[in-house]
């Protein structure tokens, strides 16, 4: 058992999926150069030295052209990790995405499989409107993707090897603030995930939810960041008498929606915290769900704390009001009761 | 062709209104469904629509005035159109404007219904349900007074249970005086159904016309307005005021789009008396007179389930346009029985006002355990002597209850005194802070 | 950039070349009586004209290699060996299509004979051309890669990225351009400021050639010259043939953009009598009956195709949510 950053477990994953299966693959911008910073966060530095540059390979600056051959690999029997700088990049990669990866299984009649990771980072860093966004639900609307978000490094790792060992294409976003990223490549404002991860080999289930606070008064569902920004609302409202659950989803799609309404019926309050922008979003999805399938044991509306319907703003005051604070989750939370 | 505009029927017990305001001057265009004018009754104040498009012609009823109900009070025609001989009566007409009137009256009601309509959480409603607790008589103490589940709790500790029955099965019952208690539901869960009510025998015939147990909100009145009766030294002092100066006010306020009533008004000047006067605003508790600084009025509604008095709190720190607000709404609640058992009690003093009914004074009964109650008779036009001369007048009895163990004839003399002179000159404290009325 | 030389082609692999140009016409004629009938319910992108290209380049593959077709992808998958009753049931939405009724006329393939899920997004397929090339150099397979795309494509930023990492990485990859002249209606002078597509191939260092296309041994024979260059390891290939649709973009197309002198010379070019003049003549001499034998062997193919697709039960409803994600094998 050791201590480590996700940006660490997410490299230990990645390590132990392509020691175990030679089909495994890297590719991405900048993710093997020596010299260079092993991805835009450390992922996979040092990774090269190990397997070569035919196994961590570096791809000339073309997201939706390596996307292709990523999932042109991957229906051939190859297992490739497809590595995204920033998240936010993803747009240049979307027809690859959306209208091959996620289709081709479904098009094919089921006789052809992609089985493709891309990790993306995402969150608002002080980086602006182009490298900061929150895009996790560009994806889940996408039938034929997988879309995990893990906060901790423990669900990194495991959701990095069950995303590597899964047969459909599964992104996984991963937050800025969350990496626990060194040296040069640190986050300002960054939050502490480092957590304890097991030696020996374990997936997280794609598709199980974690509670990571339990309570009795009302529901936090959070993703990412917003977990950490639900977990201390809790605590800070336990002093108010206010006993809060929170939950962390870790996969979008498929969502644990047992989980989740199975909270909901217990604390009949959901608040949703999300850094995304509101509108037809992924908290509104989770309010739907319990609007249409816990309306019976709700005791207050179910209400949605989101990033506002902007662009990422890059001055960090703007920055400070775009991201859900804990005080803004603290007063939705109160409203409620 | 020449449409008449009546005074519409606003209920079945009113066969008069007064017309408080014309949206419309004669010789305006006026356009069919617009707020044309506005009549009050005791109940309320409504806006009535334009009949038509066309001109208003021959208006017959000023503002302030009063018109029995289905009378021409103007026409709507084109402005050289010769208007029929008065006297001819539009029956057609008639009839229309009294749906269109109900169809006003009606709206008016449901959007008073919406605006103060007491919320259930979902998961209240489903407690409630599983639990057999009647929801409309439980307090909310959620967001905005929402029914919790917390509350739907605690009111399962103190309620009497309601037997789980659809609301068909309800109002199968109600209708057939059939006691749901007494049925055994074959529903899911043991729900009644209607099939249970229309097995259920028949309620026994009796001799007397009606047998009411004493429970409930009647229970309460007898064991309230009792213990009055014997423990209080119950005096009344009545007085005259002239209310001209305070009716036109009143007309000035609704014609500036507060529908104010009368009540509001007392409300209002009642709220300013007992600051200056505190002995009146008091309590016997125990041994102890305890003076309140803040005004929490009472106000007695007739209700169906029998009389109520539901708590204006903080009157005195309320603008007009707040009391209109906040006493339309508790009296809503109070005759949906909707109030909450906290909104019930724990005034400082109380307004009761049989005006409405045509009373002039009377001997109001205080209500445990404030100190005084006020009671207002009917405003009515008659002469008096202004100035030497005889002038017709609008004109108030007041009847002041106090008890007499709290307060001496003084101090209550001297307040009723000075409500008597507020109504007299009620200036714009009425009217007031904040902005407006 | 200069045309590969015809080799020799033998008459039975001319006569097999040839099976294939008539299989690919008669099947998508007999769609367009279908589709005129209403049982396709969809539009048809028809390949009819352009057969020459698809059989000369499938005719150098083996079944291993990869396959990328476009949105007129029927001559693609049937060159390749997908048969004609899967594609034709797929064309009538049954569930015994290739793609099960999922995909249609623009996703037809077969993976059991290399052919992906035809990619219907212009250029989209090259990326993805090179990544099944980059996985077979990585498991040390010496299959290769085909990316068939139209000249319109090479105007798109995937087929660029394409063109970069294939090159860069020497991957065994055929891009083959088939230029009919026309992006759906835009002239190639309207959306191109240079002659040709193969001179795009010197932009990444790599070879390109250009050929007639209607010309099935010409094809081929650049086929079997780069083929064999990228199981070599020498790297990618482009191809350019040149070539024309002898129908409309889609079925709802009357070509009014195209003039009628230009139309009437490449239909005197069609590829299927020119070839059948060559298997007629020396040094084939092959005799008419024989071609008329190859006529009926193929009209009975197709009408068997027809025959399994009307026999074959539409999908279920229910299971619209089958195959969204991968069932296992």
């Amino acid at each position: 058992m050791a201590v480590l950053t996700i940006a660490e477990a997410l490299r230990d994953g990645i390590r132990e999926e392509m020691r175990r299966d030679p089909t495994v693959f890297c590719l991405g911008e900048d993710i093997g150069v020596a010299g260079g910073w092993g991805g835009a966060f450390t992922v996979t530095l040092g990774l090269a030295d190990e397997f070569g540059h035919d196994r961590v390979l570096d791809t000339p600056i073309s997201e939706s052209g390596f996307c292709g051959v990523a999932i042109g690999a991957a229906m051939t029997g190859m297992r490739p990790i497809a590595d995204v700088q920033y998240g936010d990049f993803l747009f240049c990669m979307m027809d690859q995405l959306a209208n091959q990866a996620a289709k081709m299984t479904y098009m094919s009649g089921g006789t052809v499989k992609v089985p493709l990771v891309i990790r993306a980072p995402v969150g608002s860093t002080r980086r602006g409107a182009q490298h900061a966004q929150t895009l996790e639900v560009f994806f889940t609307h996408v039938p034929g993707l997988k879309v995990v978000a893990p906060s901790t490094a423990y669900d990194a790792k495991g959701l990095l090897k069950a995303a590597v060992r899964d047969d459909n294409p599964v992104l996984i976003f991963e937050h800025k603030l969350l990496y626990g990223s060194k040296g040069a490549r640190s986050e300002k404002g960054a939050v502490m995930s480092a957590g304890e991860v097991p030696d020996e080999d374990y997936i997280v289930p794609i598709g199980a939810g974690a509670i990571r606070r339990e309570g009795r008064d009302v529901t936090l569902v959070g993703k990412l960041l917003t977990v950490y920004r639900a977990i201390e609302a809790a605590e800070r409202l336990a002093a108010d008498g206010i006993d809060a659950e929170v939950i962390d989803p870790r996969s979008l799609v498929p969502l644990d929606r047992a989980l989740i309404l199975e909270s909901v019926r217990k604390t009949g309050r959901l608040v949703v915290v999300e850094e995304d922008n509101q509108m037809h979003g992924w908290a509104a999805e989770i309010v739907a769900l319990a609007a249409a399938e816990a309306f019976w044991w709700l005791d207050a509306p179910p209400v949605r704390v989101s990033a506002p319907d902007v662009p990422p703003p890059f001055a960090p005051v703007l920055e400070a009001e775009y991201v859900p604070s804990v005080e803004r989750i603290l007063a939705a939370v109160r409203a409620l009761f | 062709m020449a449409t008449e505009v009546l005074m519409p029927p606003l209920g079945t017990n009113v066969d008069t209104a007064t017309l408080v305001i014309w949206y419309r001057r004669e010789g305006d265009q006026v356009a069919a469904g617009e707020a044309l004018f506005a009549v009050e009754t005791d109940k309320a104040t409504l806006d009535v629509e334009a009949p038509a498009t066309g001109v208003l012609r021959a208006v017959s009823v000023a503002a302030g005035e009063e018109a029995p109900a289905l009378t021409r009070i103007a026409w709507i025609a084109t402005a050289d159109e010769n208007l029929p001989e008065d006297g001819t009566e539009c029956t057609q007409g008639a009839a229309r404007h009294a749906a269109q009137a109900d169809a006003a009256s009606d709206a008016q009601e449901s959007a008073t219904a919406a605006a103060d309509r007491r919320f259930a959480s979902p998961r209240a409603r489903r407690a409630a349900s599983e639990m057999g607790v009647d929801l409309r008589a439980v307090a909310g103490t959620g967001p905005s007074g929402s029914v919790v589940e917390r509350d739907v709790l605690a009111a399962a500790r103190t309620q009497e249970r309601v037997p789980p029955a659809t609301p068909l099965a309800r109002r199968v019952a109600a209708d057939a005086g059939v006691p749901l208690e007494a049925l055994a539901g074959t529903g899911p869960g043991g729900r009644i159904q209607r099939g249970d009510v229309e097995r259920a025998p028949a309620p026994a015939p009796g001799e007397a016309v009606e047998s009411v147990p004493v429970t409930g909100v009647r229970a309460h009145i007898a064991e309230r307005l009792g213990r009055s009766s014997r423990e209080t030294a119950a005096v009344t002092l009545t007085a005259e005021a002239d209310a001209t100066a305070f009716a036109r006010l009143r007309g000035e306020i609704v014609a500036e789009g507060l529908r104010a009533s009368y009540n509001d008004l007392f409300l209002r000047l009642l709220a300013r008396a007992l600051r200056e006067h505190p002995r009146l605003n008091a309590s016997l508790v125990g041994d102890r007179i305890v003076a309140l600084r803040r005004v929490d009025i009472a106000l007695a509604v007739d209700t169906e389930r029998g009389l109520l008095a539901p708590v204006l709190r903080g009157v005195d720190d309320l603008s007009l346009r707040e009391i209109v607000k906040r006493s339309a709404a508790l009296v809503d609640r109070a005759r949906r029985g909707e109030c909450p058992p906290e909104e019930l009690s724990g005034g400082t003093f109380t307004l009761t006002n049989l005006g409405m009914y045509g009373i002039d004074a009377f001997t109001p009964i205080v209500n445990l355990p404030e100190c005084a109650i006020l009671g207002v008779g009917r405003i009515k036009q008659a002469p008096a002597v202004v100035d030497g001369r005889i002038e017709v007048r609008h004109r108030v009895w007041l009847s002041l209850t106090f008890d007499h163990r709290i307060v001496d004839g003084g101090p209550a003399a001297r307040f009723l005194q000075r409500v008597v002179q507020l109504v007299e000159e009620p200036g714009r404290l009425l009217a007031g802070a904040p902005a407006g009325p | 950039m200069t045309a590969a030389a015809p080799a020799a082609t033998g008459t039975a692999v001319l006569l097999d070349l040839y099976r294939c140009m008539l299989l690919i016409r008669r099947f998508e004629e007999r769609c367009n009586a279908l589709f005129l009938q209403g049982r396709i319910p969809s539009t048809l992108h028809l390949y009819i004209g352009q057969e020459a290209v698809a059989a000369g380049v499938c005719s150098a593959l083996r079944v291993d290699d990869y396959v990328t077709g476009t949105h007129r992808p029927h001559g693609h998958a049937l060159a390749k060996g997908v048969s004609p009753r899967a594609i034709m049931a797929e064309l009538m939405a049954k569930e015994t299509g290739c793609c099960k009724g999922r995909g249609g006329s623009m996703h037809v393939g077969g993976i059991e004979v290399g052919m992906f899920p035809a990619v219907a997004i212009v250029g989209a397929g090259s990326p993805i051309a090179v990544g099944a090339a980059l996985s077979a150099k990585m498991r040390g397979s010496d299959q290769v890669s085909v990316s068939f795309f139209g000249e319109g494509a090479t105007n798109e930023g995937d087929w660029h990225e394409a063109m970069n990492m294939a090159a860069v990485w020497k991957l065994p990859v055929l891009f083959v351009c088939e230029n009919n002249l026309y992006g759906a209606s835009t002239r190639f002078e309207h959306a191109f400021s240079v002659p040709n597509i193969a001179g795009r191939a010197s932009a990444y260092g790599m070879p390109g050639s250009e050929v007639y296309g209607n010309d099935v041994e010409a094809v081929r024979a650049a086929a079997l010259d780069a083929v064999a260059r990228a199981r070599s390891g020498g790297g990618p290939s482009l191809i350019e043939c040149r070539t024309y649709r002898l129908c409309g973009h889609s079925r709802s197309d009357a070509c009014a953009y195209r003039p009628d002198e230009e139309e009437a010379d490449w239909r005197r070019r069609d590829p299927l009598p020119g070839t059948a003049a060559r298997l007629r003549a020396a040094p084939h001499d092959v005799a008419q009956h024989r071609l008329d034998a190859l006529e009926h062997e193929v009209a009975a193919e197709v009408d068997d195709a027809v025959a399994y697709a009307e026999a074959s039960p539409s999908p279920d409803p229910a299971e619209v949510a089958a195959h969204v994600y991968w069932e296992g094998d």
